[in-house]
């Protein structure tokens, strides 16, 4: 590489230079066709990574092989808390054995019919405004679930299940970190025909509604295992609950092998 | 229930996919980063307490890394190729991979070819490539898992990033398109 720039080049890629440092680097570009070759050449690159290089995950063997190894590690220390971990992998085990319905129930899924929580709502309604509004919608533009599932991992409190219903008609255009009554939520971002879709995850268990409509949104709301889900849209509720049957499908169908 | 168990399973646990992924590409080997990823879970339990102030992810990772390397040196001394510890500064250091049962199964299509390349690229090349484009990691987060200067990382990146844009995109564009979007 000729051009003494081209690591700013990068760095401006990679979403590390500042307002100033990439106004100046823009301008750069303009002029040196070397670096605007390079820039094209950056995008190339990592969407072929996206596309065909996988994401290794750690199967269910390894998870309890590293539970175990905790446990007895605890258990040297901790003799009850042995015992509760002892109780706990038994409870894995269990789990992991079962094929289908065993899987299913164990992903207990069900819908609170409570009073609305009204700070939760505006919360809700609030972000799903802004996302919009600010030009603020995607932190990790991506419609592959291999990119968005693990960039939630190092930007959100949770990492929910992540995947692609373009198909189904509800495309995956990405991810974002945002709060909710003061906690950080994971929002996986759908397209819908012409309308987003802002799906929130929070490790908590609100009873909210169901189903609720606040200036013009609609909010649907659910939970699976640990985590509080509301999908949140100006499209009707029936088009929004099509998009949580998928999601909940997803998951009680396993984690599925990635594919190719 | 042990009060640091919970806070390792919540803020270090959560880590478990990258510190997988990053053995995997790191060894090649499916069975090899089972090991390793494992070993370094628990190496990471016992020393949790001096994480303190620090990012857990990064932390986590280095110590992945190290138990990469580790695995490394004993691999060759058992006599089988594997991870050097120097990084070849040039285009030589494209060597070809070990051949792996996981990596025999992805193929011959233009992923499994685009896969061989990374694995092909040299390891501290490797890392830093999948620490940004797989974990999203800052070039400061990534420095903290490799342990040297911002500057190496960028120049580390920009390497692993014209090698592969050498070995793929050209050949794509110079050849057929099929397979890419």
């Amino acid at each position: 590489m000729a051009c003494d720039k081209a690591l700013s080049v990068q760095a401006l890629f990679d979403g590390e230079l500042d307002a100033t440092a990439s106004a100046e680097i823009e301008r750069h570009m303009v002029a040196c066709a070397e670096c605007d070759a390079l820039f094209k050449d950056l995008a190339s690159t990592r969407a072929a990574l996206r596309e065909h290089a996988p994401y290794y995950r750690a199967d269910a063997a390894l998870r309890s092989s590293v539970a175990r190894a905790l446990a007895k590690e605890t258990g040297s220390r901790d003799a009850l808390g042995a015992f509760f971990a002892r109780t706990r992998q038994f409870w894995s085990g269990a789990i992991s054995g079962a094929a289908g319905a065993g899987l299913a129930a164990a992903f207990v899924m069900f819908t609170v019919m409570a009073p609305v929580d009204d700070r939760l709502v505006a919360d809700l309604t609030g972000a799903h405004l802004r996302s919009l509004m600010a030009d603020h919608l995607i932190d990790v533009a991506s419609s592959d679930h291999h990119t968005v599932k693990p960039w939630f991992a190092g930007h959100a409190d949770v990492s929910p299940p992540v995947a692609d219903f373009a198909a189904e008609g509800y495309a995956l255009i990405g991810g974002r970190a945002d709060y909710i009554d003061g906690r950080r939520a994971a929002v996986i971002v759908y397209r819908h025909g012409k309308h987003v879709i802002n799906v929130f995850a929070w490790a908590g268990r609100e009873a909210l509604a169901n189903e609720t409509e606040r200036n013009g949104y609609h909010i649907v709301a659910w939970h699976m295992d640990d985590l509080a889900f509301a999908a949140v849209s100006d499209t009707a509720v029936p088009e929004i609950e099509g998009l949580k049957r998928l999601i909940v499908g997803e998951t009680q169908s396993g984690n599925k092998p990635p594919t190719p | 229930m042990d009060e640091r168990r919970l806070r390792f399973e919540a803020q270090a646990l959560p880590h478990l996919d990258a510190a997988l992924n990053l053995a995997r590409w790191l060894t090649r080997s499916r069975a090899d980063a089972d090991d390793i990823v494992q070993d370094a879970m628990l190496r990471a339990y016992r020393a949790f307490d001096s994480v303190r102030g620090n990012e857990v992810k990064p932390w986590l990772l280095a110590i992945v890394r190290n138990c990469c390397f580790t695995w490394a040196k004993g691999a060759r001394r058992r006599g089988h190729v594997a991870l050097g510890e120097e990084v070849a500064n040039d285009d030589a250091a494209f060597r070809s991979a070990e051949p792996d049962p996981e990596a025999a199964a992805i193929g011959a299509d233009e992923g499994g070819k685009l896969v061989r390349l990374v694995e092909a690229l040299p390891e501290e090349f490797r890392m830093a490539l999948i620490l940004r484009e797989w974990e999203d990691m800052s070039y400061r987060q990534i420095a903290e898992v490799t342990g040297v200067p911002i500057g190496t990382v960028m120049s580390r990146l920009a390497r692993a990033r014209a090698l592969l844009k050498t070995a793929w995109i050209d050949r794509v564009e110079g050849g057929t398109r099929h397979g890419v979007r």
